[in-house]
C-alpha cells in the first residue's frame, strides 16, 4: 500500500461504456424532443380508448345515478372503493422511492424516482376520481371539506374516517406534486435551454427562471431534503388512514387493528409492482437500459418479496385472531372469505400476493425481465383482489343473515375501473412525451464514468505507479465485483 | 326628561367641535353635488355612442336570455272561501269501511292519504291489513278510466243512460233474464238498490260469487244446522286451535280480525298472565298461519280428508271408514295427540279447515260439535256476512248465458273474465248476452268484453255501507269528491230503474234512518262520527249434530282418492295479492310474501327435497299442467315445510288488464280451480315438466337460516313458565365496557324507544305497507328488487330452523341444513327489523358530513339535504336497515309504472319529504308523528301522554306486536315491556345500545309435540 486510498467503487448504477453527461441529456430527452415512435402511438391510442370508456362510464353514472353500478342494500361499496384503495396503494411507491430512499441515501433511486413519482401523482388522481364518482350526489363533494359556509353552522364530522381520508389524500397529492415538480425544475431548464420557439417559451415559464447557479442548486438540495422529510411520514400515514375507513367500523372483517401496517405494506408492495410494470416497458421502448439496470430491477424485486411476505403474514394473523377472538361473527367472516361464495376471490388474492411472489427468492427469476414483468402484473391483480375481498366479502355477509346477498358488477362498474387504467396510462404516456422520464440532473450525480475515464487516462499515460494500478484493479474486482477487462489490456 | 337618553352620533357631537356645529346646521352634512350635475357641464355630458350601443346590446341580450327561461306555470287556485274544517297541514279524519272492515281515513287538504284502524269499531280496532293500507294508492291509480265507455268510446252519462235503458227495455220486452253478478255484497243499501232494480225489471236477479269461495262452509252449515251462513269465529276464546289448511291469520275469511283474536292469547300481556294458546296446523303449502303454529305438520292435500276422519274417530270413538294415514306417520301421531288435547280442552278449542268442500266442512262441524265449540269459539247466531257467494249459482249463470237465456248482465265489483274457473265457457256465454255492463274503475278483463263500462269511484270517493256481521253495520263515506267522471254503481242502477230517490247518498241515509238507526237508537251524525253501529248481539247458542256421517266420509274418501297423484297442486291466496283485484297496486306488488319473501311474481312452491328428486334447481322455470289441461310456466321456489308430493301456486297474479303496474306480473292460477260437487275446489293434481328456462324471483331475503346466531332468541312455553327469562340470555350478562363513558347522550325530555313482541308478530306485513304509505317510500319494481334494492324502511326477517329427528337438535346453519333428508319439520320466526336508533350508532360516527346525527330524544336522525351519498353509514350498520336512493325513483321514466307520475303522487304524505337520488334514508321513527303529537299536546297545554304518539307500523299492527313510547316515563307501556324478562336486544354484544327491544319467541311445544316428528 502506498498511501493511496482509493474510494471503494461499486457496481455502476449507470451501465454502458463511455457515457458522458451530454450523452445522458441526449438519451433521456430523446422522447421529449423527437416525434413519438409507433409503440408510443399504439399505447397512447389504447390508453385514450380506456380514458374515453372512463368518461362514458362516469358520465353514465352521473346522469342516471349510482344505481347503474351493481351495488345493493347490503354491499354499499364494491368496485368503487376497491379501485380507490388500489390506486392509492399504487401511489405509494413514488413517495417511498423519492423521499424515504433519499433520506436513506439510496442513490439507485435516482434513476427511477421521476417515473415513480409521476406514477404516484397519476394514481392518486385516479383514486381521487373514485372519491367523487362513488358519491350519490357528486356535485356536493366539496361538502366533505371543512369550508366556511352559509348552510348554518354546518361543519364536517371530524370523527369520520372519510374526512381523515380527504385530508390524507389531498395532503399526499399536494406534497407529491410539489416534490415531483421541484425535482423537475433543473430538467425543465435543460429542455428550455435546448428548445426553440413556442416550446422554449412554455418550458421557460415552467422552469421558474432556473439559472443553474450554485445558490440555485444549494436551495434545490435544501428544498428536496425538506420535502423528503415532509413526505416520509406521509408514506405511512396515507394508507394507515385509508385502512381506518375499514378498521374503525363495526363490520366483521373490517374491524381489525392490524390494518394500518398491513395496508402500508400492501401499498408499497403494489406500488413497486406497478413501478416495475411500467418501467420494464419504458426502459425497453425508450432505450433506457443503461439507466434502469438489472440492479434496479433486482432491488425492487427484493422489496416486493419483503412486503409481499409481510402481507402474507398479515393474512394469516387475521385468521388467527378471528379464531382466537371467539367472536362467531369474526370467525364466520373469515371462514366465509376462504370458503364462501367468493372463495375464488380469496384464493386469487392468496395466490397472487403470497404464493407467486415467493418465486422471487430465486435469483434467476429475480433477474429475468420477463418473469419480473409477469409477476409484477400478477401482484397488481392480487392486490386488487385483496381490496375486493376485504370490502365485498366482509359486507355481503355481516351480522344479520337476512340481509346476506351477492354483489354482481355491471358494465358501468367494469367501465369505470378499466377506464381509470386508461386515464392513468393516458396521463403517463403524455408525461413521457413532455417531461424527462428519468431525472437528468440526478442521474448525472451518480455517473461514475467521469472519474473512471480520467483514471484510465492516467493509467494509460503512465502517470501512476504499477503498484498503485495493481491495487486499484484488484479493488475493483474485490469490492465492486466489476470485471475490468479494459484494465487487463493495459 | 331624565329618562330620555341621548345617544351621540360621535365624539364630534359630544364635544361639539366647531366643524360639527357648522355642518350640523345644514340638512346634509356634506353638500350634495346637485349643482354640478345640473350645471351646463354636467347636462352636456355626452354618453358616447359606443357606450350606448354596448349598454343597449347588453340589455337586449340579457333580457332575451332571461326570457328564454320558460318559467313553469303552476296554476293554483286558492280557496275563495276556505272550508271551515280544512287547514293546510292539519289532517282530518273520517271513518269509512274497506271491504267490510271499518277504517279511519286521514285526509290532508282534501286528499285521503292514509288508512288507520277505527278505534271505535270494536271488532276491527286493533289494526288493518296490508290491502287496506295500500288501498289509498288505488284512488290515485293512473290506469283507471277517466270517463265512462260505451262500446269502447268515451261517452257521457246521459248517453250511456239512454243506451242502457233502451237496451234494458228491449231485454225486458224479450223476457230474457237479467243478471247482476257481484262479489259478496255485504252492503245492505246496495242490496236494497238491487231489490229495487229487480222490482223494476222482474227477470233480474243478483248472483253473488267469490273467486275465493266459502260456499263449502255455508252449505255445510246449512246441511248440519239449517243455517246457510258463515259463522263468527272467536279465536280469542280458544286455548287450543287446530287448523287444517285454514290460513286464518292471513287470507281465510277475516285474517286481521283473527290475528287480533289469536295474538290476544299469545302476546306479552297474555304471557304475563302465564297464558298462551296452543296451535296445531296441518297443511300442504307453508302458509302464514303455518309459520306461526306451535306444531305444524306437513299434510298432503289428499291426506286432509282421511286426517279429519281419523280425528273425528279419535274424538268420538266412532269408526268412520277411510281414516288411515298410512304414508304419513307424523300426521297420524299428531292426530292422536290433537284428539287427546281437544278432549281435554272441550269448550275451549276450535277446529277450522280451509277446504271449500261441503263434506269436509260438514265433518269439521261434527268435530266442533263434539268438542263443544258452538256457543263458545264458534258463534252461528251472529253470522259473518263477509262471504255469501254461491258457486252453484255462478255455474248456473254460465250455463244460462251459453244457452242464450240471458239478455243483460251487470258486473258489480267482479271480474269473472279473469277469475272465473272456466274462462272459455264464460267468455263464450258472455258473447251471447245482448247488454253487458261492467261497473269497474278500469277497463279490466271483464270490462274489456262489455258494451258499457259505467266507471265507479274508489271507495274513498263513495257512499255506502257494510254489514260484516249480523247486527254490525259500518258506513262508507267519501273523503274526496270523485276525481274522474265516475258514478257509483248503485246510483247507476237507481237511475236505470227510475227510482224515486236517485242520489245514492240520500238513498243510503234513508235506508239507515229507516232500517238501522232506530233499532240502535243512534242518529245519522253518530254513525258518520263513529263509523259503526251495533245492534244488540244475540247469545251464541250451542248446536247439536244429528247428520249421519257415513255418506260424508265416503265423499271425502272419494275426493281424496282423485287427488292422490304424484304432484298434488294447491292454489291459494297469497298475502300480498289475495284475489288479484288490487293487482295494479304497486305497494302490494312490492310487499314481500311473508313466507317466501318473493315480490312481483307467483311461483311453484316445492319442497327442496322434492325439487331435487325431480331434478330442478331453484328458479328453474317449469311448466305445470293440471288435470284439466291448463298449464302455465313458472319458476320453482324451494319452500321448506311444503309437503312432499305437493306444489303450491298463488292466485291473484297474471292479470292482463289491471294496469301499468299489474299487467303480466306472474301467471294466472284461477283456471287451476275446479268445480265439483257444487263448490269450487282449490286442490287438483298436476304434472311438472322442465322448460329449460331459468328466471330469478325477486326476493327481499335470500338467506333463510340464522346460522346459530343469537339474534333470534326463543324458549318453549314450558320453560317460560318456569323462568320468564328463559332463552332471552338475560341471565348471563357480560360486563359492558364503554368508550364513551363521559360523552353520553343526555336524554332529558323524552327517549323514544320501541319494543317488539316476537311472539305476537305473525309476519303479515301490513306494517310494511303502512310504513311505505306513511313515509313516501318509493316502489322500485321487480328488477331493482332482484338487485336487492327495495327501499322498505321496515322489513320482516323470516328465518327457518329445522328440527333434526335423529338428534333432536335445532339445526340453524345452512351447511348442516343442506345435509338434512327431511325439511318438513321446520320452525319459523318472523322478526321485524328497522332502524334500531342506537345510542352508540355506528352510522353516525362515519358520516363525513354529519348528515346522520343523534337527537336529544334518543333518535337517530337523517338529514337528507346534507347527505352526499357515500353509503358508509349503510355499510357500517350492523342491522343493514339503511336504504339508498340508487336512482331518482320519483322522477325517472324507468319507474313510471309505479308511483312516478303527478296524479299518483297525490298519495304522498305532505309531512314527509320525498328523497332525491343519491341520498340515504331509513326509519325516522315516524318523526312527523312525534312532532305532531308534541305539538297537539303543546296546543292543549298539557304534557305528552303515553299513547299520544303512535308509529305507522304500530297502528297498522293487528297483533299488537309493536309498542312505541318514552323510555323516560317508567309507567309507559314500552318501559314496562322493555323491563320484561323476555326482552333482549339484537346484537347487544357489539354495544351499539339499540333502542328497540325484542321479546323472545315462545313456542308452546313439549316432549309430546316433539314426539310427533320423531
Amino acid at each position: 500500500m502506498s498511501g493511496h486510498n482509493e474510494s471503494i467503487l461499486r457496481e455502476p448504477l449507470i451501465t454502458g461504456k463511455d457515457i458522458t453527461y451530454a450523452q445522458i441529456t441526449e438519451e433521456i430527452l430523446s422522447p421529449v424532443e423527437n416525434k413519438p415512435n409507433k409503440a408510443w402511438w399504439i399505447g397512447f391510442i389504447l390508453a385514450l380508448c380506456g380514458a374515453t370508456l372512463w368518461v362514458v362510464s362516469v358520465g353514465y353514472t352521473f346522469w342516471f345515478g349510482i344505481g347503474s353500478w351493481g351495488l345493493n342494500k347490503t354491499v354499499g361499496w364494491a368496485w368503487d372503493i376497491t379501485g380507490f384503495v388500489w390506486w392509492v396503494g399504487i401511489g405509494h411507491a413514488g413517495t417511498l422511492i423519492s423521499a424515504v430512499l433519499l433520506l436513506f441515501r439510496q442513490n439507485w433511486r435516482n434513476s427511477i424516482n421521476r417515473s415513480a413519482e409521476a406514477m404516484t401523482i397519476f394514481a392518486v388522481i385516479c383514486a381521487a376520481t373514485y372519491v367523487v364518482s362513488h358519491m350519490g350526489r357528486p356535485w356536493l363533494a366539496y361538502w366533505v371539506l371543512p369550508l366556511p359556509n352559509q348552510f348554518g353552522s354546518l361543519w364536517v364530522n371530524f370523527n369520520s374516517p372519510l374526512v381523515w381520508d380527504m385530508f390524507a389524500i389531498s395532503t399526499y397529492f399536494s406534497v407529491s406534486l410539489l416534490f415531483w415538480y421541484t425535482g423537475l425544475l433543473p430538467d425543465i431548464a435543460t429542455i428550455r435551454d435546448r428548445a426553440t420557439g413556442v416550446r422554449k417559451k412554455i418550458y421557460t415559464i415552467f422552469s421558474f427562471g432556473w439559472t443553474g447557479s450554485v445558490k440555485t442548486w444549494q436551495r434545490f438540495e435544501a428544498v428536496s431534503l425538506i420535502l423528503a422529510g415532509i413526505s416520509t411520514p406521509l408514506v405511512l400515514s396515507v394508507h394507515t388512514i385509508v385502512s381506518m375507513d375499514f378498521a374503525t367500523s363495526v363490520i366483521p372483517g373490517w374491524h381489525t387493528t392490524i390494518f394500518p401496517p398491513y395496508f402500508v405494506a400492501g401499498a408499497i408492495f403494489s406500488g413497486f409492482a406497478m413501478v416495475l410494470t411500467l418501467l420494464l416497458v419504458v426502459r425497453k421502448v425508450l432505450g433506457l437500459e443503461n439507466y434502469i439496470t438489472m440492479f434496479h430491477i433486482e432491488s425492487m424485486n427484493k422489496i416486493i418479496i419483503l412486503t409481499g411476505s409481510i402481507v402474507g403474514v398479515a393474512y394469516l394473523t387475521e385468521f388467527f385472531i378471528a379464531w382466537y377472538s371467539g367472536s362467531q361473527y369474526e370467525q364466520y367472516a373469515f371462514i366465509n372469505r376462504a370458503t364462501g361464495p367468493y372463495w375464488w376471490a380469496y384464493w386469487m388474492m392468496m395466490t397472487c400476493n403470497v404464493i407467486s411472489p415467493q418465486l422471487l427468492w430465486f435469483k434467476k427469476v429475480r433477474t429475468s425481465i420477463a418473469a419480473t414483468w409477469i409477476l409484477s402484473i400478477v401482484v397488481n391483480i392480487g392486490m386488487w383482489f385483496e381490496r375486493f375481498v376485504i370490502i365485498v366479502t366482509s359486507l355481503h355477509r355481516d351480522y344479520l343473515p337476512s340481509s346476506w346477498t351477492m354483489f354482481y358488477p355491471t358494465w358501468v362498474d367494469v367501465g369505470v375501473f378499466v377506464g381509470s387504467i386508461g386515464v392513468f396510462f393516458t396521463l403517463f404516456l403524455l408525461f413521457l412525451r413532455v417531461l424527462p422520464s428519468i431525472a437528468i440532473a440526478e442521474v448525472k450525480m451518480i455517473l461514475k464514468s467521469a472519474s473512471e475515464q480520467s483514471k484510465m487516462k492516467l493509467i494509460k499515460e503512465g502517470h501512476l505507479d504499477k503498484e498503485h494500478v495493481a491495487e486499484y484493479i484488484e479493488s475493483l474486482e474485490k469490492f465492486d465485483s466489476v470485471k475490468q477487462e479494459e484494465y487487463a489490456k493495459i | 326628561m331624565e329618562s330620555n337618553k341621548k345617544y351621540w352620533k360621535g365624539l364630534e357631537e359630544l364635544n361639539k367641535t366647531p366643524d360639527f356645529v357648522e355642518n350640523n346646521k345644514n340638512e346634509f352634512a356634506e353638500p350634495l353635488p346637485i349643482e354640478d350635475v345640473l350645471s351646463e357641464a354636467g347636462l352636456s355630458t355626452v354618453t358616447p355612442r359606443r357606450d350606448f350601443l354596448k349598454a343597449l346590446g347588453f340589455g337586449l341580450g340579457a333580457v332575451t336570455l332571461a326570457a328564454c327561461q320558460k318559467a313553469p306555470v303552476h296554476k293554483s287556485i286558492p280557496y275563495l272561501v276556505r272550508p271551515e274544517e280544512v287547514v293546510p297541514g292539519i289532517p282530518n279524519y273520517y271513518v269509512s269501511t274497506y271491504k267490510g272492515n271499518s277504517v279511519k281515513v286521514k285526509t290532508v287538504v282534501g286528499r285521503p292519504i292514509k288508512i288507520e284502524a277505527n278505534q271505535n269499531s270494536g271488532t276491527f280496532n286493533r289494526g288493518t291489513d296490508a290491502q287496506a293500507q295500500a288501498s289509498v294508492l288505488d284512488l290515485y291509480d293512473v290506469s283507471k278510466l277517466k270517463s265512462p265507455l260505451l262500446k269502447k268510446d268515451e261517452t257521457t252519462w246521459a248517453d250511456l243512460d239512454k243506451f242502457v235503458k233502451a237496451e234494458l227495455n228491449k231485454v225486458q220486452a224479450s223476457g230474457k233474464k237479467i243478471r247482476v253478478v257481484a262479489s259478496s255484497l255485504n252492503s245492505p243499501s246496495a242490496k236494497a238498490v238491487i231489490a229495487d232494480f229487480t222490482a223494476k225489471y222482474p227477470t233480474a236477479k243478483l248472483v253473488q260469487y267469490d273467486s275465493i269461495s266459502y260456499t263449502g262452509i255455508i252449505k255445510a252449515n246449512e246441511n248440519s244446522f239449517g243455517k246457510a251462513v258463515l259463522p263468527k269465529y272467536n279465536f280469542e276464546k280458544a286455548d287450543l286451535i287446530v287448523s287444517f289448511a285454514a290460513d286464518f291469520l292471513g287470507t281465510w275469511i277475516s285474517g286481521e280480525e283473527f290475528t287480533a283474536q289469536y295474538t290476544s292469547n299469545r302476546d306479552y300481556k297474555s304471557l304475563e298472565k302465564k297464558k298462551m294458546s296452543r296451535h296445531f296446523q296441518f297443511e300442504a303449502g307453508m302458509s302464514l298461519t303455518g309459520t306461526n303454529a306451535d306444531t305444524r305438520i306437513a299434510l298432503k292435500l289428499s291426506e286432509e280428508g282421511p286426517a279429519l276422519i281419523a280425528l273425528y274417530n279419535a274424538i268420538t270413538g266412532a269408526s268412520l271408514s277411510g281414516a288411515g294415514l298410512p304414508d304419513n306417520t307424523n300426521a297420524d301421531k299428531a292426530i292422536k295427540l290433537v284428539a287427546k288435547e281437544l278432549l281435554q280442552n272441550k269448550g275451549k278449542a276450535l277446529v277450522v279447515a280451509g277446504s271449500n268442500d261441503v263434506s269436509v266442512q260438514t265433518l269439521v262441524n261434527a268435530i266442533n260439535v263434539a268438542i263443544g265449540s258452538y256457543g263458545t269459539t264458534i258463534d252461528l247466531d251472529n253470522a259473518c256476512k263477509r262471504y255469501e257467494g254461491n258457486d252453484a249459482e255462478f255455474a248456473l249463470l254460465v250455463d244460462e248465458m251459453n244457452r242464450g237465456e240471458v239478455g243483460a248482465v251487470f258486473f258489480l265489483n267482479s271480474n269473472p273474465a279473469y277469475d272465473a274457473i272456466n274462462n272459455k265457457a264464460f267468455t263464450e256465454g258472455l258473447a251471447k248476452v245482448a247488454l253487458k255492463v261492467s261497473f269497474a274503475d278500469r277497463e279490466d278483463e271483464t270490462a274489456d268484453l262489455s258494451d258499457v263500462v259505467a266507471i265507479t269511484p274508489n271507495y274513498l270517493e263513495a257512499w255506502g255501507d257494510a254489514n260484516t256481521y249480523e247486527g254490525y253495520y259500518s258506513i262508507v263515506q267519501p273523503t274526496i269528491n270523485p276525481v274522474f267522471n265516475s258514478r257509483q254503481a248503485e246510483q247507476s242502477l237507481l237511475i236505470w230503474s227510475d227510482a224515486p230517490v236517485q242520489d245514492y247518498y240520500e238513498y243510503v241515509r234513508n235506508y239507515w234512518e229507516k232500517n238501522i238507526l232506530p233499532s240502535a237508537g243512534k242518529t245519522w251524525k253518530d254513525v258518520l262520527q263513529t263509523g259503526v253501529i251495533t245492534t244488540s248481539a244475540r247469545a251464541a247458542g250451542s248446536y247439536g249434530f244429528t247428520l249421519s256421517l257415513d255418506a260424508v266420509a265416503a265423499a271425502i274418501v272419494a275426493s281424496s282418492k282423485t287427488l292422490k297423484k304424484d304432484i298434488e297442486l294447491q292454489v291459494y291466496e297469497s298475502i300480498p295479492m289475495r284475489d288479484g283485484k288490487q293487482a295494479n297496486n304497486a305497494f302490494l306488488q312490492e310487499l314481500p310474501d311473508p313466507v317466501s319473501k318473493v315480490t312481483w311474481d307467483n311461483y311453484v312452491a316445492l319442497n327442496p327435497r322434492q325439487a331435487e328428486k325431480l331434478g330442478y334447481k331453484e328458479f328453474d322455470v317449469v311448466s305445470i299442467k293440471a288435470e284439466n289441461g291448463y298449464s302455465v310456466d313458472l319458476p320453482v321456489l324451494f319452500q321448506p315445510g311444503q309437503a312432499m308430493g305437493t306444489a303450491s301456486v298463488a292466485l291473484g297474479y297474471g292479470r292482463t288488464k289491471a294496469g301499468k303496474a299489474g299487467n303480466n306480473v306472474g301467471k294466472n292460477a284461477f283456471p287451476f280451480v275446479t268445480y265439483t260437487n257444487g263448490t269450487l275446489k282449490y286442490a287438483t293434481t298436476a304434472t311438472l315438466s322442465a322448460t329449460g328456462a331459468w328466471e330469478e324471483l325477486a326476493q327481499t331475503q335470500t338467506h333463510y337460516s340464522f346460522e346459530g346466531r343469537n339474534i333470534v332468541r326463543e324458549a318453549t312455553f314450558k320453560d317460560f313458565l318456569k323462568d320468564p327469562a328463559a332463552g332471552s340470555g338475560n341471565h348471563h350478562k357480560h360486563k359492558v365496557y364503554d368508550l364513551w363513558t363521559t360523552d353520553k347522550h343526555e336524554m332529558l325530555g323524552n327517549n323514544w324507544v320501541m319494543a317488539i313482541d316476537l311472539n305476537a308478530c305473525t309476519g303479515c306485513g301490513s306494517c310494511i305497507v303502512a310504513c311505505n304509505v306513511e313515509n313516501n317510500i318509493p316502489v322500485v319494481g321487480k328488477d331493482e328488487v332482484r338487485r336487492r334494492r327495495e327501499m322498505h324502511w321496515l322489513r320482516i326477517d323470516r328465518y327457518y330452523s329445522f328440527n333434526d329427528e335423529k338428534t333432536g337438535h335445532n339445526v340453524t346453519e345452512e351447511k348442516e341444513i343442506a345435509h338434512m333428508d327431511n325439511l318438513d319439520n321446520v320452525s319459523v320466526v318472523h322478526q321485524p327489523m328497522l332502524c334500531q336508533h342506537c345510542d352508540h350508532a355506528p352510522c353516525e360516527t362515519v358520516c363525513p358530513v354529519l348528515a346522520t346525527v343523534h337527537s336529544s330524544d334518543g333518535l337517530n336522525h337523517m338529514a337528507y339535504n346534507r347527505c352526499v351519498g357515500t353509503r358508509y353509514c349503510a355499510n357500517n350498520c350492523p342491522y343493514k336497515v339503511r336504504r339508498f336512493n340508487w336512482f331518482n325513483y320519483w322522477n325517472d321514466s324507468r319507474f313510471d309504472n309505479y308511483l312516478n307520475n303527478e296524479f299518483t303522487q297525490l298519495v304522498l304524505n305532505p309531512d314527509v319529504t320525498t328523497r332525491s337520488r343519491g341520498v340515504m334514508e331509513k326509519c325516522s321513527m315516524c318523526i312527523q308523528r312525534i312532532q305532531a303529537g308534541k305539538l297537539s299536546a303543546k296546543l292543549e297545554k298539557r304534557a305528552l301522554k303515553d299513547g299520544d304518539i303512535k308509529m305507522a307500523c304500530q297502528e297498522a299492527c293487528s297483533a299488537n306486536a309493536i309498542i312505541f313510547g318514552d323510555k323516560n316515563d317508567p309507567n309507559s307501556e314500552v318501559s314496562k315491556a322493555l323491563r320484561s324478562e323476555r326482552t333482549y336486544y339484537v346484537l347487544e354484544e357489539i354495544n351499539v345500545e339499540p333502542g328497540i327491544g325484542y321479546m323472545t319467541k315462545i313456542r308452546n311445544i313439549d316432549s309430546e309435540t316433539k314426539e310427533v316428528h320423531a
